[in-house]
């Protein structure tokens, strides 16, 4: 018995391919084996979650419980017809639904680098579920509760270790029917085509900047005792093999998904040509991004509104987009990298705007063109390859941490 | 309708597999056997593990006028006396192929001789024995697996003929992790070791792999061959005068030695000092006692090199390197036993005929003769060289080598009865 990081080598893209082959010629023909797909899902979950990483698969299951039971309560709690719908209700839940994450986060910086018995791969992915199901539940958008139902939404195996994150109505519509066979072949077009531009991206791409340019250009910088051009290097290498490496891993399991009948949302969207920041957000890491605009930024924004706490509309937008990142930065790992990062793009963010605002009122003086247009799409990338040096935690590497000799 | 779009979508993967299929496998890569000069040049002082793992390279270069140096960390130890560096300012008409680095000890070195038995077949090497590598856990199996290559172990495989010296390749290959990471090659290595014939499967499998990593190798072994240390030994050339002649070099050697190592008294290269000991020295006092290098698994993990050299009939020249002097003193490393170790590792090669030994263990003492701990340098490689040079240059007999195969046993492995005086014991 062999396990796998999923998608990590072309043995498992093997197994997997054999595994999907009934359940595809199923949805051909407008067949949903719903036994067959929870069957090769344990499958798999079991590849990735067993063997020498048992520890982690217990913790995987006395989670599920855990925010099954919580949303199962939230939602008895709320979904009847004239039910209560009190404010401290609902942040309770929340914070019970987040505090196995906060807990797994803030171990390693409190125990020196050691991981938390609890934690397991992907449960950041799956808590973001969690939380989105009981905000909606709250907002009385989704109306039923099915355990069942809503344990296959979070154990989506495709995406499960670094998502995209889905949503939970959405997943549900899909998973609930079985799409017309002309419309099913179009899925399973793109699905390959997804599934071949990943290979391209994590095996090709990524290997060269991660695995071949990476480790040379790290060492010269390193060896320079110091600032170095080779520390620029580094932050176009890093910043290409992030992407190529998250964009390889998020269009598997977008392909894997489309080939079971599921849509599952796009990742990324040609973030590098991004012309300004908030551009660059809407085409990078979109499903966390949007999950964060609509469950972070979008309710401090109303809450800060509706309690009036700033007067004018633009302070309001202005700190909701650092705190917004900030929690992000906070969500990547409590180092002062992440943290850094987080606030770099909060404030990135602050002054992105501030500079639209100049450019609409003083339209008449200042150019538009291709020419600005590239200029924009140049800053821009660059301030975003910035940021991932920050992120990278090079910089910690090269001036804080203790030499090997 | 539904199978011409399934074709469609289909179809190229399909395509693409079959395409895969027949270049992997594809005889014809066989004949794609140029290697550029320049390449094998490069190559041969590159000291990286893709080319001590791959094949074709090194066969071209021996096959050319490089002759295989075999040992681990002191051939990165460039200085304008290195072998590499002689050879080439001295137009020598053999270059030194450095098959080795950190690491890389015995068992990787037998595995690295099947991808040359034909390069090796009555022809020279030298060989550079560690003292160090005679620890009692032997092998690192991280260091092995950093070398592993399952192209010399198919190789293998397909030539082996379940004599001893396979049967305990066998068996030590599979005390290592690599030695598993194939199922099926796993499975015909603990029939080998168990002195059966891989099964009829396990050859045909074997084979197929055989024919994927060798055209692997003829198509991809020629590139990413740094060249940085073939860069290191012309700049190292410049400073050697046009003429050789011994006491002139072992001069200079003495005084590059003495402007290089002006930080410490252990007569330690500046670098080597400042960068790696500086630090920890304090602590370093007698962190070495009770070492020693008499009891440990690699002297049956030798005895599968010598076992090959003798197979190929290759005359091969051993060196026992000394141990820095000083450095020895400081740290408490038994001269006694680095003694008996010299004398056990000489019985373990005259013994079974192997007679040209350049036995250096005795020269720790003298200054600028070692570049750091255990690495030689300037004076060190120097007087290498004056065995190196008549035994690779000259004529040299037909050597008779016999085997005997109780140096695979545990019992030697362990065996301790060197004394001082008595010379080599016999039983």
């Amino acid at each position: 018995m062999r396990w796998y990081i999923p998608y990590g080598n072309p043995t498992y893209f093997l197994w997997l391919g054999l595994a999907l082959i009934p359940l595809m010629i199923g949805l051909l023909y407008g067949h949903r084996f719903r036994g067959y797909q929870t069957l090769i899902s344990l499958l798999f979950l079991v590849l990735t979650f067993g063997g020498p990483n048992w520890k982690t698969g217990i913790s995987l299951i006395g989670y599920l419980i855990y925010q099954v039971l919580l949303v199962a309560a939230y939602s008895h709690y709320r979904q009847p017809k004239g039910s209560a719908n009190r404010g401290w209700v609902f942040v309770l839940a929340v914070i019970l639904a987040i505090v196995p994450l906060v807990i797994v986060k803030i171990t390693p910086a409190v125990e020196g680098g050691r991981q938390s018995i609890i934690g397991f791969l992907g449960i950041s992915y799956i808590t973001f579920k969690v939380v989105q199901t009981i905000m909606e539940t709250r907002d009385g958008m989704i109306k039923t509760f099915h355990p069942v139902l809503f344990g296959q939404f979070l154990l989506f195996f495709p995406t499960i270790s670094s998502g995209p994150i889905d949503r939970y109505r959405r997943f549900l519509a899909d998973y609930q029917k079985v799409p017309e066979q002309a419309a099913y072949l179009d899925m399973v077009q793109k699905g390959v085509r997804y599934i071949f531009q990943g290979f391209v991206y994590k095996f090709i791409l990524a290997y060269f900047f991660g695995s071949i340019l990476m480790p040379q250009i790290e060492m010269q910088a390193i060896l320079a005792h110091g600032l170095s051009w080779s520390i620029v290097g580094y932050m176009y290498v890093y910043s290409m093999d992030l992407f190529f490496d998250f964009a390889g891993y998020s269009l598997f399991a977008v392909g894997i998904s489309y080939l079971m009948g599921i849509k599952t949302p796009m990742n990324f969207n040609q973030p590098f040509k991004s012309k300004n920041i908030k551009d660059f957000w809407n085409r990078w890491h979109m499903t966390l991004s949007f999950w964060f605009r609509d469950y972070i930024f979008m309710r401090l924004v109303f809450f800060c509104m509706k309690h009036k706490i700033f007067k004018s509309r633009t302070t309001t937008a202005n700190v909701c987009y650092v705190i917004n990142m900030l929690i992000m930065g906070f969500w990547h790992g409590e180092t002062w990298f992440y943290i850094t990062y987080g606030l770099y793009h909060g404030f990135a963010m602050v002054i992105n705007d501030a500079w639209l605002r100049f450019k609409k009122k003083h339209q008449a003086v200042i150019p538009h063109n291709k020419l600005t247009e590239a200029l924009a799409i140049f800053i821009t990338f660059n301030v975003v390859c910035f940021s991932f040096l920050i992120f990278s935690g090079f910089l910690n590497t090269l001036f804080f941490a203790p030499k090997p000799f | 309708m539904i199978k011409k779009r399934l074709f469609q979508i289909f179809g190229p993967i399909f395509a693409a597999a079959l395409l895969m299929l027949v270049v992997f496998l594809s005889p014809l890569w066989a004949r794609f056997n140029d290697v550029s000069s320049e390449v094998q040049n490069n190559a041969a002082s590159s000291l990286s593990p893709l080319v001590l793992k791959g094949g074709l390279v090194k066969r071209v270069a021996m096959d050319d006028h490089y002759v295989g140096f075999f040992g681990s960390s002191e051939w990165s130890r460039f200085d304008p006396f290195h072998p590499s560096v002689l050879a080439a300012k001295y137009h020598r008409s053999y270059r030194p192929f450095l098959l080795g680095a950190r690491g890389s000890q015995s068992l990787t070195h037998f595995f690295v001789m099947q991808s040359v038995n034909a390069q090796l077949k009555n022809r020279k090497a030298v060989f550079f024995i560690s003292p160090q590598w005679f620890t009692p856990k032997g092998e690192d199996p991280n260091a092995f697996s950093f070398y592993y290559s399952p192209l010399q172990t198919t190789t293998w495989i397909e030539s082996e003929t379940g004599t001893k010296m396979d049967r305990y390749a066998a068996y030590r290959l599979l005390q290592m992790p690599s030695g598993s990471s194939d199922k099926v090659i796993a499975a015909a290595l603990a029939r080998i070791a168990a002195g059966l014939q891989p099964t009829a499967f396990q050859r045909a499998y074997v084979g197929f792999r055989h024919r994927i990593l060798t055209n692997e190798d003829q198509i991809y072994a020629r590139f990413r061959i740094p060249s940085t240390n073939a860069a290191k030994i012309r700049r190292e050339a410049r400073q050697l005068p046009r003429r050789y002649q011994y006491d002139n070099l072992n001069r200079l050697a003495g005084k590059i030695g003495q402007q290089q190592t002006t930080s410490n008294s252990f007569g330690i290269n500046n670098q080597f000092w400042n960068k790696r000991l500086k630090k920890h020295v304090a602590r370093l006092g007698n962190f070495q006692q009770g070492q020693s290098y008499l009891k440990s698994p690699e002297y049956g993990d030798f005895e599968l090199v010598l076992n090959q050299f003798a197979r190929d009939h290759t005359k091969v020249l051993f060196i026992i390197p000394p141990v820095n002097q000083k450095w020895q003193r400081y740290t408490g490393l038994s001269a006694r036993m680095l003694r008996q170790f010299d004398q056990k590792i000489q019985y373990q090669l005259r013994s079974q005929g192997f007679n040209h030994i350049d036995d250096l263990s005795q020269d720790g003492g003298i200054p600028y003769f070692m570049s750091d701990t255990i690495h030689p340098g300037w004076r060190g490689w120097l007087k290498m060289d004056r065995a190196i040079k008549p035994f690779l240059t000259k004529s040299v007999k037909k050597p008779h080598y016999h085997i005997d195969q109780r140096f695979y046993a545990r019992e030697w492995d362990n065996e301790q009865l060197f004394n001082d005086d008595d010379g080599y014991y016999s039983r």
